[in-house]
């Protein structure tokens, strides 16, 4: 390539001196050989070669040099342009026709290979470029993609990639040589206001759309002179930064690459339009899961918090009003029944709370590994002294450890069994087990008690339901079968109720062992 | 002698260290009802010399504090306090509690939380300092009796055989009997501070211990895990 380069210095026209003085010499000894016809044949492959190598005006110069050289040194008399003999005028007159020919013809072919390899070479890189884009790789690496390409494929000493912050420049990634600094950062503030580019010439293709408008470097900021060019970069609806190429000194861009570096700028404001739609879809989900958290708490706030702590307002209140005359053993029974009233309260906040956190999905499970028996430790643990009598533990002891979030999952199952304690009968047992079956882990509560209607059975996990059968119980706040649900989803698992034998409900929790929530 | 351990014929001395007026008061009418004398800090400042002047028995501290965190106060106090030192937190955050109880904290109470509750764990801190720990020969819980003198364990009366290792671990728990021991204390107190990150080597001790001495039913009652934490030695209620 680097000799290449070296044949089409100066239009090539060295080169093709270069090359009639070779052949010449190279032919010269053998004069007394040749007749001029001959030598004539054996200048055009050299002809074809330059026009080849550096093109047709380079041709056509070889063309004219190695008529005159033939004339000079291989036609009779010698060293001289006069022509001795009409024949071997003839030879020369063909001899500029053909090698003229010739050398047109194959410069065009050239030149048509050339461009076919350079739309090549477009093709391909805007190809790159734009499966990077819809690619779910960081926007980082992919501005640095974007420039490092420049860079690399079209030969640029720096580029550097601009996204527009409140209305400023600011540089998302840049590769290549050092910068300039300020007058970068000005030129590029100037495209951003504008929306035109700098330092950019006409480029005789019209094909490519769209194609920004372009002033002079001393145009946009006086004093400054562009040593590249800046881009805006412009979708449909909006400018989203810009992007600068510099050249290597001495050795400006190409039309072609001119006309990429626009096709680039193009892609990359596409990606830079993404970048932005993605950061504001992300904010609007943000928003709209704070919007339900809080549809969530001051849909129940008034009712679930308002209740008990109205009950205990009652109760001390009314102690207060009785004065000196009520008596210690009332006192204290009242206080008693405030202080469950209380509890209750905690109780409420502590779930309103969690379970906005859990829809919300601000409280993330952190996985870990633990024994299913651990957790049901903790969970036997918080069952209060009266009521520990009644439950029974079922649990094999050779269950895989599983992978979950220990505080979600203890609180999941404690929600069950707490549940399970308060709708079925006093005297009877609540079981707790688990098992494997296929890929999953069960476990499972079951009551006697009076079991969930069919219709109800996926509505109980809904927040704030309340079964038919619940009316007699009021304790619950509501939500524990619905933190339930949402603990086993955000472990990818999944919970629900089924029917027990002789009656009673079952309710299981399951969780994919080895599988992990998203 | 500044590190306020008590002497038997005048009242335990607490300070409470918190920012909210109401918990304040709250806890000065319940404990000077049960005749502690009782010293009050609203910021972490005012606590730390408070504690200098009074040299209380106890200490309950806040970890949410105005102007430096509850943690930095616990750090602090830790440098010269030998007392217990009880923090109450808001929510269950275990990073916080990991952190109060490494740095020297020997106990937490997550609000609210009932009077009964913060009156018997002060309560067995207090008899801990008094009676001093070397003085405990044996532990026992449900069914379960550890004679720490002679190193042997019992369940329901029958002799079970442990490891050295796992006798050390059970008797640090049960030392600690109702209190959070975090994995980095046990695994620095059994195995020693090289150690103190190795928690699956804890986890697999941990389960051989379980596997010995709790009931059958797969369920633990003694040692229960706290999540993110350590474990928890469940003593007799």
């Amino acid at each position: 390539m680097r000799w290449q380069r070296l044949a089409t210095v100066w239009g090539g026209y060295p080169f093709a001196l270069a090359a009639v003085v070779i052949v010449t010499a190279a032919l010269l000894p053998f004069r007394s050989l040749l007749q001029p016809a001959q030598a004539m044949l054996l200048y055009l492959p050299m002809i074809v070669g330059v026009a080849r190598v550096a093109g047709v005006r380079a041709s056509v110069a070889a063309a004219i040099a190695g008529f005159l050289a033939l004339d000079l040194l291989f036609v009779p008399p010698y060293y001289h342009f006069t022509v001795a003999s009409p024949v071997d005028w003839v030879t020369l007159v063909v001899f500029l026709l053909v090698a003229a020919l010739a050398g047109v013809q194959t410069g065009y072919i050239r030149q048509r290979e050339r461009a076919a390899v350079q739309r090549q070479a477009e093709f391909a890189l805007l190809n790159r470029l734009s499966s990077r884009l819809v690619s779910e790789v960081s926007e980082q690496v992919t501005a640095g993609f974007i420039v490092g390409e420049i860079v690399s494929v079209l030969g640029a000493d720096r580029a550097v990639l601009y996204s527009r912050e409140s209305g400023e420049a600011h540089v998302l990634a840049q590769a290549g040589g050092v910068g300039s600094g300020l007058e970068e950062r000005v030129l590029a503030d100037w495209v951003l206001r504008n929306a035109k580019a700098v330092g950019l010439p006409p480029l005789p293709d019209t094909s490519l759309e769209p194609r920004p408008a372009g002033v002079a470097a001393d145009a946009a900021a006086s004093g400054v002179v562009a040593d590249g060019i800046y881009l805006p970069l412009q979708t449909q609806d909006s400018l989203e930064g810009a992007l600068y190429a510099r050249p290597l000194a001495g050795h400006p861009f190409s039309a072609d690459t001119m006309r990429l570096l626009v096709a680039t700028s193009n892609l990359a404001a596409a990606f830079l339009e993404r970048r932005r739609l993605g950061g504001e879809a992300a904010r609007a989900v943000a928003l709209r899961d704070a919007d339900r958290l809080k549809t969530t708490l001051i849909s129940s706030v008034s009712h679930e918090l308002k209740t008990p702590l109205a009950a205990v307002t009652a109760r001390v209140t009314g102690l207060l009003e009785e004065g000196e005359g009520c008596d210690a053993a009332r006192v204290r029974s009242e206080l008693k029944a405030a202080s469950e009233d209380l509890g209750r309260l905690d109780a409420s906040i502590r779930d309103l709370l969690d379970f906005s956190r859990l829809e919300s999905d601000s409280w993330r499970p952190r996985l870990e590994e633990y024994d299913v028996s651990e957790v049901l430790g903790t969970v036997a643990s918080r069952i209060p002294a009266a009521q520990r009598p009644r439950v029974v533990f079922e649990v094999p002891e050779d269950l895989p450890p599983v992978r979950v979030d220990f505080a979600q999952w203890a609180r999941a199952l404690s929600n069950l069994v707490d549940n399970a304690l308060l709708y079925s009968p006093a005297d009877e047992v609540v079981r707790v087990g688990a098992r494997v079956l296929g890929g999953d882990v069960l476990v499972w509560v079951e009551d006697q008690g009076p079991g969930v209607p069919d219709a109800e059975k996926e509505r109980v996990f809904e927040k704030f339901y309340r079964g038919s059968t619940s009316a007699a119980c009021p304790s619950g706040t509501g939500l524990g079968l619905a933190i339930a649900h949402e603990i086993a989803r955000t472990h990818g698992g999944r919970v629900w109720v089924e029917d027990a034998h002789p009656s009673g409900a079952r309710f299981v929790i399951s969780l994919p062992l080895g599988g992990e929530s998203t | 002698m500044m590190n306020g351990a008590p002497s038997p014929e005048r009242a335990p001395r607490i300070l409470v260290i918190d920012d909210e007026e109401q918990i304040r008061r709250a806890l000065r009418s319940i404990l000077q009802a049960r005749h502690y004398e009782v010293d009050l800090a609203a910021n972490g400042r005012d606590g730390l010399s408070a504690a200098v002047t009074h040299t209380p028995d106890l200490i309950v501290l806040d970890l949410t504090l105005p102007d430096m965190s509850g943690l930095e106060v616990a750090k602090e106090l830790r440098e010269w306090y030998e007392g217990p030192i009880v923090v109450l937190s808001v929510r269950d955050a275990d990073e916080d509690k990991i952190a109060a109880l490494d740095l020297g904290a020997d106990d937490y109470l997550t609000k609210p939380f009932s009077t009964g509750e913060l009156l018997a764990r002060m309560r067995a801190h207090l008899r801990r300092i008094q009676g001093g720990e070397a003085s405990v020969r044996s532990i026992s819980s449900g069914g379960l009796r550890i004679d720490l003198a002679k190193r042997t364990v019992e369940v329901d009366g029958e002799p079970v055989h442990l490891t050295r290792t796992e006798f050390d671990i059970l008797a640090m728990l049960a030392r600690n009997a109702d209190r959070v021991v975090t994995s980095r204390m046990l695994l620095e107190h059994v195995w020693g501070p090289e150690y103190e990150s190795d928690t699956q080597t804890l986890r697999v001790h941990m389960s051989h211990l379980r596997h010995k001495i709790e009931p059958p039913g797969g369920v633990p009652r003694y040692v229960l895990t706290e999540p993110g934490v350590g474990f928890r030695f469940v003593g007799d209620e």
